[in-house]
C-alpha cells in the first residue's frame, strides 16, 4: 500500500519532470548547434557576396549614385528553453548578467542580421541602407497560466536595398 | 494595382529622386493570432529553445498585411512613394499580437 502509492507517485513525477530534464540535457547542445550553423552561414556568405551588405547610415559609404531602392525585412522568434527559464529566474534573485539569455538574443540577433543580408541578396540589391533592428516581447500570457511562453521574444530587422 | 508601383524607403527620401510633395501620415495595423494547436506546439518547442517557427511565419504574415493595408491607404491619396517607415509591435491579448506599419506619404520624381 505505501509501495504502490511510492510507485504512483515516482510515475507521476517522472512524467511532468521528463519535458524538464530533456530540456536540461539538450538544449544547450541544439542552441550551440544552431549557433555553429549560423557562424558558417555568415562566412560563406562573406566569402560569396565579397562584402557585408549592412549598413546602419543613412547614405552609402563609400559614396556613390543610386539607381533604386526598396524595402527590405527580416524577423524572427525566438524563445528559451524551460532549464534557461528556470535558471533565470535563480539569476534574477541575485541579480548581475543573466548569460544564458545573453547568448540566446545574442544568436537571434546574429541570425536576423544574416537573414536580412539574405534576402537583399535574393531581392537583387547591393547594400541595405539605415539598418534598424526592433525588439519586443510578445505572447505574453496574461493571468497566472502555467503555460509559460512569457520568454518568447520577436527580433526583426529592416532596411532600405539600394542598388 | 497602384499598389505595386510604391516605393518603399525607411530613409527621409527615396535615395535617387526627389520629394516635390507630402500628403500626410498613413499607417496600417492588423491584430493577429494563432491557431490553438500551433500554439500547443510551440510551447512543445519551447522545452529546448530556440526558433518557434510558427510565430516567425505569423508576425512575418502579420507585417505583410499591415503594410499592404498602409500601401493601399497611401494609393488611396494618390501617392507613389511612402517614406521614413516604421513599425511597431505589441501583444494586445494572450497569443495575439499587434502591428503597425506607418509612413509619410509622399509624391516623388
Amino acid at each position: 500500500m505505501v509501495e504502490t502509492g511510492l510507485i504512483i507517485y515516482l510515475v507521476i513525477g517522472s512524467i511532468t519532470a521528463s519535458p524538464f530534464i530533456y530540456s536540461m540535457l539538450f538544449a544547450n547542445k541544439y542552441q550551440r548547434n544552431l549557433f555553429s550553423k549560423l557562424f558558417q552561414r555568415e562566412q560563406t556568405f562573406l566569402v560569396e557576396f565579397g562584402k557585408d551588405s549592412l549598413q546602419t547610415t543613412k547614405n552609402p559609404i563609400p559614396q556613390r549614385p543610386i539607381h533604386s531602392s526598396g524595402m527590405v525585412m527580416a524577423n524572427i522568434t525566438i524563445g528559451p528553453s524551460w532549464w534557461q527559464m528556470w535558471l533565470a529566474q535563480i539569476y534574477t534573485i541575485f541579480g548581475g548578467n543573466i548569460k544564458v539569455f545573453d547568448q540566446l538574443l545574442a544568436y537571434a540577433r546574429q541570425e536576423v542580421m544574416q537573414r536580412l543580408r539574405e534576402q537583399a541578396q535574393a531581392d537583387g540589391w547591393d547594400d541595405v541602407l539605415n539598418v534598424r533592428i526592433e525588439t519586443s516581447a510578445i505572447m505574453q500570457k496574461t493571468g497566472g497560466s502555467k503555460n509559460n511562453k512569457t520568454g518568447t521574444m520577436e527580433l526583426f530587422a529592416y532596411g532600405t536595398g539600394i542598388k | 494595382m497602384q499598389a505595386n508601383q510604391i516605393m518603399l524607403s525607411n530613409i527621409e527620401t527615396i535615395p535617387g529622386s526627389t520629394i516635390i510633395q507630402s500628403l500626410g501620415v498613413v499607417s496600417g495595423s492588423t491584430v493577429r493570432a494563432k491557431h490553438i494547436g500551433k500554439d500547443i506546439l510551440a510551447g512543445f518547442k519551447n522545452i529546448i529553445g530556440g526558433e518557434l517557427k510558427a510565430y516567425t511565419e505569423l508576425l512575418q504574415e502579420a507585417r505583410a498585411e499591415a503594410m499592404s493595408r498602409m500601401v493601399i491607404d497611401a494609393g488611396q491619396r494618390g501617392a507613389n512613394a511612402v517614406v521614413n517607415v516604421r513599425f511597431a509591435t505589441s501583444s494586445v491579448a494572450g497569443g495575439a499580437a499587434e502591428l503597425f506599419a506607418y509612413g509619410t506619404a509622399v509624391i516623388v520624381e
